[in-house]
């Protein structure tokens, strides 16, 4: 049997998991890791084939669809661009499962946690696969519903109890704009059909949408006096979604505060299995954006704003994973970039965008891990407390280190030496500089230079501050075990090498998605349609453009060696809260007072809130004197029931009787 | 004539008979084997009426008729007979009397299945008192049992005074039109519509039918009968036997007495509005969860019997895949309920009311199953989507809107509005409130059954599509049929 037709397996396989671990977990060692882990795996080895055997075969997509209800349907869909993503996913995963019966050996509850997980990686894996804006829309909720459970894992505590409502409230602001976004694209295409769809054809479903880009661009609609054109409409809000999920400013204010859940969770959601289904959704509908005029400058400019704005963040940081997180939203913000330019370099975005997803991912994943294995050796993240870690845990400060060099972008340009970062990051940034060159605009191009020196000084600054020097507290601790320091290594190599080798077939391979492929678009008219103009050729920089991010990430390495290692100036002078910028920095820019305190609890609280509940007094009242007044009702009605035979019969005899007339009177009124 | 095409209920009749005989041989402790024949009985007819669908035939000189309508509700009883036969395993497990429980079951089956296909009065009627009989001394089953011999009693008065109603109403019928063919009494019937007999036959029909689908007034038998049943027993009569009311309604009015409608339609209107408010308003304040699911029943008979006001083709099609549901909701509902009175009985062998509410508290942790099948039926029936319960009312309500009766559909929404009220207390019982009583293990057979009309209610409302077309076949058949 050909490996495609067990494509369905992929999310299936796991979902079992889930049911089995959350049943029998209990009974069995390490909480049912097996289970989990079996599964996972087996979806790896099954995803990986079915990608060689696009690369090979390009045209064996797998695409299969059942019928739903109606002009719905389910049904899957396996195409270059889902995947790279289900290998990374499903790979990444394992590689955190295994790691977790390690770090999870301590805890209560570990059969709910791989349970959890398990049901999370399904869900990621589900929307990956979907070929329908509808299925994608189901597993969407799906992995918030399992981030909100496994962020707040631990919800005896209550900030992690808040952390997890953060993020489900904020993400679901991005949601509803999705949703609201699949209503407007369903209520366009049925007028497109006339409210007539032959039998056999699905119209959420993704070939059939962009075969309707046209129609869609030519539906306008009058929003505050402007003409909007109705895909620009749909694809802002499926990015309002993406803008959510994937932590982009400025709905990224769940990101840093999901640290609370355990770290391997952190390593899931901000490597794996949530924070990328953004990027994926607006990868998914590619085509639809590059048709929609403005929409891919919006995904640009938020992309490079958030990738320098949570850079900033991340320097002022003193917990280790908070660092981290920042650093994701800014990653995840070269990766909507990465699809940003687009504009100017047409189906090559989808490309080097998700190129930067899957090295991110795996750089992302063991950076989370390395900082789970301190974590779990000395049990403090706070990195003024630490220091020195390199000579108590070797193995976890090298492939740490790794991963750092990995993130910076640290290579040679115009050969293929390099870190994977190197090759996925400088290709984002170079063609930032193409957009610069083609639309004109060259923020996105400063911005996104600019955040690769910060990303270099808050990576090195933590790598200082935790493993060099000499310890600044008594925190004892050693190696971890080689259930969590394996998976370490696996994903070092991956990290070190896997751009350099990939980095050609896989802009190609992916690139190709939507064109030859299970619907092949003519990007460039597209692209007319949404007004973009495509550059011609790509690849021309002046050699400065190449060197530039090398430069700027040796001179994060270097700027922080002088001030953490050899500290040649005094930070304890600088970093008070005295300094303006410092303050304003480690304040988070004051966004907790901004939205928590002023929108949440002024505007919506306590305006809308208050304004709402007089209404429900209300109706509270309403439905309070209808349930006490058929509960009442309820109770005179039971002394019908006697219990005595004889006055049943007379019931129904009377009721015949009365029926007859009934009837007649009713007859003669009507 | 091809007796395949009686082959299901053949299937049955001689299971039934050798279950009989063979348990007459058998020691006490090695009954429990019967249970199993009468299930695999069930299965094979099963399997024999769905690898026949599609057929249509008329048989035994054009007095019984297979047709989309007969096929779909003799799978309805079968799926019901299936759920009441592995349930049984476990009910009649160490009593003397085993052949007796299955045997009387499975001819209620053959009864209901035969009023499915009946084309002629008389085999109606024949067949509706052959399921009537059996199901009479099921109910008294356990005869050292006052209250279950006590729902027998009057669950066999009423019924006969409604049989003596409904031969009357016959009686009229063939007076009338000269005929007890059901179609040639529709080719006949204008004499009785202008006649003001015809008024008198129908509802004395209705009497007879409205008895067994429980309709107010004539349900004052059911939440006694119900309650003091066996609740496999219960799960027959609400689940299967309703069903065989609604099916003969179904060919007597839609069909054969189809000149009449404008009468039977105002009768059906106004018992569906008495019934699904009474059920759904006195269920409120039940403490017994037998009665209240009694209740619960009359409350669903009510919006089924809308089909019968509305009269389009998609409300017929909506209220019989409501009875199917229904079908599977009920069942199961009354199954768990089975199985937490065994789980009471068997702590306490004298405990007054198994079936009390109380008992069901913190069931969500002693009986984790049981509990979650329960919740998935009252969700189901309460209407909650992605269950057969939503799509069914779903279907039956949006057509009864779309035909102009917006004021039923109202009053039917806001029916299902205070039903949430009784269906979310058991919900509340199991897992809200605690309990000090440990963890039981769960009887097997009724896991089983719970768990097949689990995967039932859920497939058919996630995946209601083929179902709600098949349902729309059947309905088609009685709207030509009388053409």
């Amino acid at each position: 049997m050909a490996v495609e037709n067990l494509a369905f397996l992929i999310p299936v396989l796991p979902a079992l998991a889930f049911v089995l671990t959350f049943f029998l977990g209990k009974k069995l060692p390490t909480g049912g890791a097996i289970i989990p882990i079996a599964a996972i795996a087996t979806s790896f080895i099954i995803s990986l084939l079915i990608t060689l055997n696009l690369l090979a075969n390009p045209e064996e997509v797998v695409s299969q669809s059942y019928s739903w209800f109606a002009i719905l349907n389910v049904g899957i869909l396996v195409d270059p661009l889902a995947a790279v993503m289900l290998t990374m996913v499903t790979f990444v995963s394992l590689l955190i499962h295994i790691y977790s019966t390690g770090y999870m050996s301590h805890d209560k509850a570990p059969s709910r946690y791989f349970a959890e997980t398990a049901l999370f990686t399904a869900s990621m894996l589900g929307l990956i696969l979907s070929d329908n804006i509808l299925q994608l829309f189901i597993c969407w909720e799906l992995v918030g519903v399992c981030s909100y459970l496994l962020i707040g894992f631990w919800f005896e505590k209550p900030s992690a109890a808040t952390a997890a409502k953060k993020a489900f409230l904020t993400t679901r602001i991005g949601d509803v704009m999705f949703l609201t976004g699949i209503i407007v694209l369903f209520s366009d295409l049925f007028k497109i059909f006339n409210g007539n769809v032959p039998d056999g054809v699905y119209i959420l479903r993704f070939d059939e949408i962009f075969a309707h880009i046209p129609d869609l661009a030519a539906i306008n609609a009058n929003i505050f006096g402007m003409e909007v054109s109705h895909i620009t409409l749909i694809t802002l809000l499926f990015f309002g979604g993406a803008v959510g999920k994937s932590g982009q400013f400025p709905l990224h204010v769940w990101l840093p505060d999901a640290m609370e859940g355990p770290t391997t969770v952190s390593a899931l959601i901000h490597a794996a299995t949530m924070v990328t289904a953004g990027v994926y959704l607006v990868a998914r509908t590619f085509p639809m954006f590059i048709a929609a005029p403005d929409s891919l400058m919006v995904v640009a400019y938020v992309g490079a704003f958030t990738a320098i704005f949570a850079g900033t963040m991340g320097i002022v940081m003193n917990d280790l994973k908070r660092v981290l997180a920042y650093s994701t939203v800014s990653q995840l913000g070269y990766m909507m970039l990465g699809l940003g330019v687009g504009a100017a370099v047409g189906s090559e975005a989808v490309g080097i965008a998700l190129f930067h997803l899957i090295n991110h991912a795996f750089f992302k994943a063991l950076l989370f891990l390395c900082a789970g294995s301190v974590i779990h050796a000395v049990g403090t993240h706070d990195m003024r407390q630490l220091g020195g870690v390199a000579k108590v845990m070797p193995i976890t400060a090298i492939t740490m280190i790794i991963a750092s060099l990995a993130l910076t972008g640290i290579g040679i340009p115009g050969t293929s030496i390099g870190t994977s970062g190197f090759f996925s990051k400088d290709a984002i940034i170079e063609n930032a500089y193409l957009f610069g060159e083609t639309t004109g605009t060259w923020l996105p191009y400063i911005f996104s230079i600019a955040a690769a020196l910060l990303t270099s000084i808050y990576i090195f600054r933590l790598i200082f501050m935790t493993f060099y020097g000499k310890p600044r507290t008594d925190y004892g601790g050693h190696e971890s075990p080689a259930s969590m320091t394996i998976p370490l290594s696996i994903l070092a190599l991956c990290a070190l090498v896997f751009g350099g080798l990939t980095t050609k077939t896989f802009n190609t391979f992916v690139s190709e998605t939507f064109v030859n492929n299970f619907v092949n678009m003519d990007i460039s008219s597209l692209a007319t349609l949404g007004g973009y103009h495509l550059a011609e050729h790509a690849g021309e920089e002046p050699m400065l453009i190449l060197w530039l991010p090398l430069i700027m990430a040796l001179a994060g390495l270097v700027i922080t060696f002088l001030i953490y290692g050899l500290k040649i100036v005094n930070m304890d002078k600088l970093v008070s809260r005295n300094n303006p910028i410092y303050k304003l920095l480690y304040n988070r820019y004051y966004q907790n007072s901004i939205f928590t305190n002023f929108i949440s609890v002024k505007v919506i609280y306590e305006g809308f809130a208050f304004a709402g509940r007089a209404v429900d007094r209300g109706f509270d009242w309403i439905v309070k004197w209808f349930s006490d007044f058929t509960l009442e009702a309820g109770e005179s009605l039971r002394q019908f029931q006697t219990g005595a035979v004889q006055n049943y019969a007379t019931a129904v005899i009377t009721g015949v009787s009365l029926l007859v007339i009934l009837i007649k009177v009713v007859m003669e009124v009507l | 004539m091809n007796l395949m095409l009686v082959a299901p209920e053949l299937t049955i009749a001689v299971t039934g008979l050798a279950v009989l005989l063979i348990g007459l041989f058998l020691p006490t402790d090695s009954k429990k084997i019967l249970g199993y024949l009468a299930s695999l009985g069930v299965l094979i007819a099963l399997a024999l009426t769905v690898s026949s669908l599609g057929t249509e035939a008329l048989l035994f000189y054009n007095t019984v008729s297979i047709d989309a309508l007969s096929q779909f509700f003799k799978i309805v009883f079968l799926v019901v007979a299936l759920l009441f036969t592995i349930a049984g395993i476990k009910y009649t497990e160490g009593n003397s009397n085993t052949e007796e429980f299955f045997t009387l079951g499975l001819f209620a089956t053959i009864g209901m299945m035969f009023v499915a296909s009946a084309n002629d009065l008389m085999v109606l009627f024949v067949a509706f008192e052959l399921a009537s009989l059996a199901t009479y001394a099921l109910a008294g089953f356990e005869k050292k049992n006052i209250k279950s011999l006590e729902a027998a009693m009057k669950y066999f008065i009423i019924g006969s005074l409604s049989a003596a109603l409904m031969l009357l109403g016959i009686s009229y019928v063939y007076g009338a039109t000269g005929t007890t063919s059901i179609p040639e009494i529709a080719a006949n019937s204008a004499t009785l519509a202008s006649s003001p007999i015809g008024i008198v036959a129908v509802v004395l029909l209705l009497a007879g039918f409205g008895f067994k689908i429980a309709l107010v007034p004539f349900h004052m038998w059911a939440p006694d009968t119900y309650q003091g049943s066996p609740s496999v027993v219960s799960a027959l009569l609400a689940a299967g036997s309703k069903k065989m009311g609604i099916v003969a309604a179904l060919k007597v009015f839609v069909v054969a007495l189809i000149a009449l409608k404008a009468d039977w339609q105002i009768a059906f209107a106004i018992l569906a509005v008495i019934t699904m408010t009474y059920g759904n308003v006195v269920a409120l304040k039940q403490t017994s969860v037998k009665r209240m699911l009694a209740y619960s029943s009359l409350a669903q008979a009510g919006y089924i019997t809308m089909a019968f006001v509305v009269l389009t083709p998609i409300a017929l099609g909506g209220g019989i895949f409501y009875a199917l549901s229904h079908g599977f909701m009920k069942a199961g509902a009354f199954i768990a309920t089975a199985a937490v009175t065994y789980m009471v009985l068997s702590e306490n062998k004298d405990s007054a009311d198994p079936d009390h509410i109380e008992n069901f508290r913190g069931l969500g942790k002693r009986m984790p199953i049981t509990a979650l099948c329960m919740t998935i039926f009252v969700f189901a029936l309460a209407g909650i989507p992605l269950t057969a319960g939503y799509m069914s009312k779903f279907v039956l309500f949006s057509s009864t809107i779309q035909s102009g009766f917006v004021w039923l559909a109202v009053i039917a929404i806001l029916n299902s509005a205070i039903s949430l009220g009784y269906y979310a207390k058991i919900v509340k019982y199991m897992y809200f409130l605690p309990t000090d009583s440990e963890k039981v293990s769960e009887p097997f057979p009724y896991t089983i059954a719970m768990i097949i009309a689990a995967v039932g209610v859920l497939a058919l409302g996630f995946w209601s599509e083929p179902f709600v077309h098949w349902a729309m076949e059947a309905a088609s058949v009685l709207l030509t049929g009388g053409m």
